[in-house]
């Protein structure tokens, strides 16, 4: 109200704030524990048995991504995590980032001299 | 004070005094069991008029003011049960020939109809009606049972008894008197079809009494049966007012009814049922298996905890004795513990469709079973083509007496009937070979009796109201119709394997034109694309329509190796004229919108020629796969018809048009991974079983190798793949195309 006052008889309201809730957006899903890790503990991890042995194979895939998903994002279940993450894959950014992945594998065109 | 009262006692006036003050004494000067000769109803002696005041109240208070106290008051007074019932029973035992008496029975039916008008929830009600609705509802049911069975008095053929001299004068030198008359009685039979006990309010042991079987025993015995197959198969000439009404009591004698358990002789039925039990054995123990299989086998205090060594050092702790069996387990349980789930979003609240509703599956006794057999092959053999001929004009016409609602009814009562038809027709063959007498020997029926719903017209406004159902998001509507296309395409598919030469024709050139428009077969994939939350009914007629069509023309299609369609193509000339003149085109808008309208008038049509390989490939992509695998959810409560349609649909993805890729998501492989090695895996007695292991144990074994190939899956596998990389993905390679420079 009053100008002359500078505001010091107010009482300053101090409200806590909430803890901010985690979430899984592109910032966690990019970060060093998301895709990148993922990409690296597949090289390493990631062995099938091959035919003969598709089920476990399977269990053995569905295991290593629920692995991953518990450490990236520990609060939601397998099933949730999945469709969160399959939502998140129609974002610009990470449809980019899913092109690089893809064009990185690809064998080199040969584009002539340089 | 006052309010609080109001609000808490448990005597709180829902009705105004003086209302209710008024109604009783009309009831009660209505008549009465006399005292001395107790189970003697006596008239009172101005009950024509009580009756006709009684139905004022109705009109002038209820109707009026959109209320409903008075027929709330007249359920509390009993009415119905204690007054007009014994009435009608004395006017059918001995009243018959007086004047006076028939007009009090009169006086009564008008009040039955209005009593027993269905009451539905709808996004107009007040704060009244939700107060009175479930107390009417429950009364109701009590209506139904005293009119289905009051005492030793069949009260049905009593109502029906009224009518009968209005039904008897022909239809020019009928009054409009007659014709309400007439409207009256149906109107009470379709109520009292309509009428079952709410699922929502106990029923106090009425279930029974009013389900659909006893309906369905009473309409045989009380002969309402006889009368709606003499005005459905004369709808043309005597009862052209009354076709909707018909069409609405059928509907709801037949909705949700299984044809195929209909058609089953008795002694397969009770086999079925013996199946049946024995499958629910099976499951039963399935599931006790299961359960047995992790269930702990010291005490449920023993304390048993394990670490789940992870990456770095890390350690998870899972505690039960269940997770020391295997891995598997006990990742499951860790994801099970978790106490968080993912909000899903709130679904729109639409009107609920209670009374309208097909897809909840109803179970018949017995005798119903068999007396509604007879009643369907009857009507087949009368009834069918005049009475959907004529509604089918009607609903065309829009005609004043068609209600929207009436043209889902209509929809649905034609599918189930189609069905019904193809059943009988599998029975009655069943029964000559039985017999001993070849097919050749006896005349093969032909198809002429369910004709009405297989012509040119019937496709043009199934074809016209798909489209606008669909286009207007009318879910439930949608539903009706396509379960009529799928059932129409099924006849057809039969017609043309007839003996009889004439069929085969008209098949073949109903065939024609059904394959014939490109806009059906683009309606049919835009349905399958475009599932989203419309509930299990939808989902399933959806899927089975993508399924019967593409078989269907698949066959067609080879049979008829030139097969041409019309399609119609928007002219591309407006995008070069923008090339043109495209910088001076920047301002000038209203050119601009004058193209639009040159756009829309121009569409090419012309004839091409069809390829299947190319329309079955536009099946293949992520949102009907995405409509699919919603489908397959439920597989727990899918049938093996069900299940194997879903098994042909993922085949052909997988190995005819070699999309495996498609299927390569995580979502996707937990749900086939689940659905055989559990938890809650598909019975693995049942045949389909081996023919899902076997297609899962095909996808994973590709994908196995696809991951070795392309790293980049790794990531792939989590998302929905994208149009410009699915090629590459799945062939290692871009698809050529040709450079156009």
């Amino acid at each position: 109200g009053d100008p002359s006052s500078l505001g010091l008889d107010e009482e300053v309201k101090v409200t806590k704030k909430r803890q901010p809730i985690a979430k899984l957006d592109d910032n966690r899903l990019l970060s060093q524990n998301g895709i990148p890790k993922l990409r690296k503990a597949a090289k390493q991890k990631l062995r099938f048995k091959g035919k003969g042995h598709e089920f476990s194979d399977a269990a053995r895939l569905l295991n290593f991504y629920q692995l991953w998903l518990d450490d990236l994002f520990p609060r939601a279940k397998f099933a949730d995590g999945l469709s969160m993450i399959e939502k998140l894959g129609h974002s610009k950014r990470i449809q980019t980032m899913r092109r690089e992945w893809i064009e990185e594998e690809k064998p080199r065109l040969y584009t002539g001299p340089e | 004070m006052e309010q609080e009262a109001v609000a808490l006692g448990h005597d709180v006036q829902v009705v105004d005094p003086d209302v209710r003050g008024y109604v009783y004494s009309l009831v009660t000067a209505l008549g009465g069991f006399n005292g001395e000769d107790a189970d003697k109803y006596i008239l009172g002696d101005d009950a024509l008029a009580c009756l006709r005041d009684i139905k004022r109240w109705l009109k002038l208070y209820d109707e009026k003011n959109n209320r409903m106290d008075v027929a709330r008051c007249l359920g509390e007074a009993n009415l119905v049960n204690g007054d007009l019932l014994p009435i009608l029973s004395i006017w059918w035992d001995n009243g018959q020939k007086s004047k006076h008496m028939t007009r009090v029975a009169l006086a009564c039916l008008e009040l039955l109809v209005p009593l027993t008008w269905p009451i539905e929830y709808h996004s107009q009600m007040t704060v009244n009606h939700h107060r009175h609705t479930p107390y009417l509802q429950q009364t109701q049911a009590q209506y139904k049972r005293g009119i289905l069975k009051y005492g030793g008095t069949n009260l049905l053929r009593a109502v029906i008894r009224i009518a009968l001299p209005s039904m008897a004068i022909p239809r020019s030198e009928r009054e409009s008197r007659d014709e309400g008359i007439l409207k009256l009685m149906l109107y009470l039979i379709r109520n009292v079809a309509i009428i079952s006990t709410n699922a929502r309010l106990a029923a106090e042991g009425e279930e029974e009494e009013v389900s659909r079987s006893a309906t369905i025993d009473a309409f045989q015995a009380q002969d309402a049966f006889a009368l709606i197959l003499t005005m459905c198969s004369n709808v043309g000439d005597d009862f052209n007012m009354q076709d909707v009404v018909l069409l609405e009591i059928l509907f709801h004698l037949v909705k949700g009814v299984n044809v195929d358990k209909l058609f089953m002789e008795e002694d397969q039925r009770k086999a079925k049922r013996t199946d049946e039990l024995g499958d629910l054995l099976q499951k039963e123990s399935l599931v006790r298996r299961e359960y047995a299989k992790n269930a702990p086998t010291r005490h449920g205090r023993f304390g048993t905890m394990i670490w789940v060594k992870r990456d770095d050092a890390k350690v998870s702790t899972v505690s039960g004795q269940d997770v020391l069996r295997d891995d598997q387990t006990t990742l499951q349980k860790m994801d099970q513990s978790k106490k968080w789930n993912k909000p899903r979003p709130r679904r729109k609240k639409e009107d609920v469709v209670q009374n309208n509703n097909f897809n909840m599956p109803t179970h018949l006794s017995g005798s119903a079973s068999k007396n509604l057999r007879t009643f369907v092959e009857e009507f087949l053999d009368s009834g069918f083509n005049p009475l959907f001929t004529h509604v089918r004009k009607a609903i065309e016409r829009e005609a004043e007496r068609v209600l929207d609602i009436n043209s889902r009814q209509f929809f649905y009562t034609v599918g189930w009937f189609l069905e019904a038809e193809r059943a009988r027709r599998v029975s009655q063959m069943k029964k000559r070979t039985e017999q001993g007498k070849s097919a050749k020997e006896t005349e093969p029926d032909s198809y002429g009796l369910v004709a009405g719903a297989l012509n040119q017209e019937t496709f043009i406004t199934l074809n016209r109201a798909m489209q606008s159902s669909f286009d207007n998001k009318e879910w439930d509507d949608l539903n009706a119709q396509m379960r009529c296309f799928t059932q129409i395409l099924l006849t057809v598919q039969e017609m043309a394997l007839s003996p009889i030469e004439e069929d085969q024709e008209i098949a073949e050139n109903i065939q024609n034109r059904i394959f014939y428009e490109e806009t059906t077969h683009d309606r049919i994939l835009a349905i399958v694309r475009g599932y989203k939350d419309q509930g299990f009914g939808y989902l399933d007629a959806a899927t089975e329509l993508a399924h019967v069509f593409l078989r269907m023309l698949e066959r067609y299609s080879k049979e008829n190796a030139d097969m041409q369609i019309r399609s119609k193509r928007k002219a591309k000339r407006k995008k070069k004229a923008e090339q043109l003149n495209g910088q001076e085109a920047a301002g000038d808008e209203e050119q601009n919108s004058e193209d639009e309208e040159m756009e829309d008038a121009v569409q090419v049509t012309k004839e091409r020629a069809f390829d299947f390989k190319r329309f079955s490939a536009k099946f293949c992509n992520q949102s009907c796969v995405d409509t699919f695998v919603a489908f397959t959810e439920f597989y727990k409560e899918l049938n093996s018809e069900q299940l194997k349609r879903a098994h042909r649909y993922f085949y052909r993805i997988a190995f005819k048009q070699e999309m495996t890729v498609l299927l390569f998501r995580l979502d996707i492989i937990n749900l086939f991974h689940r659905m055989i090695k559990g938890p809650g895996a598909i019975d693995n007695t049942k045949s389909v079983f081996k023919e899902w292991e076997e297609l899962v144990r095909q996808i994973i074994r590709r994908l196995v190798k696809k991951i070795d190939q392309r790293p980049a899956l790794v990531t792939e596998l989590l998302f929905s793949k994208m149009n410009n990389t699915v090629y590459y993905l799945e062939y290692g390679q871009e698809k050529q195309t040709l450079s156009t420079a």
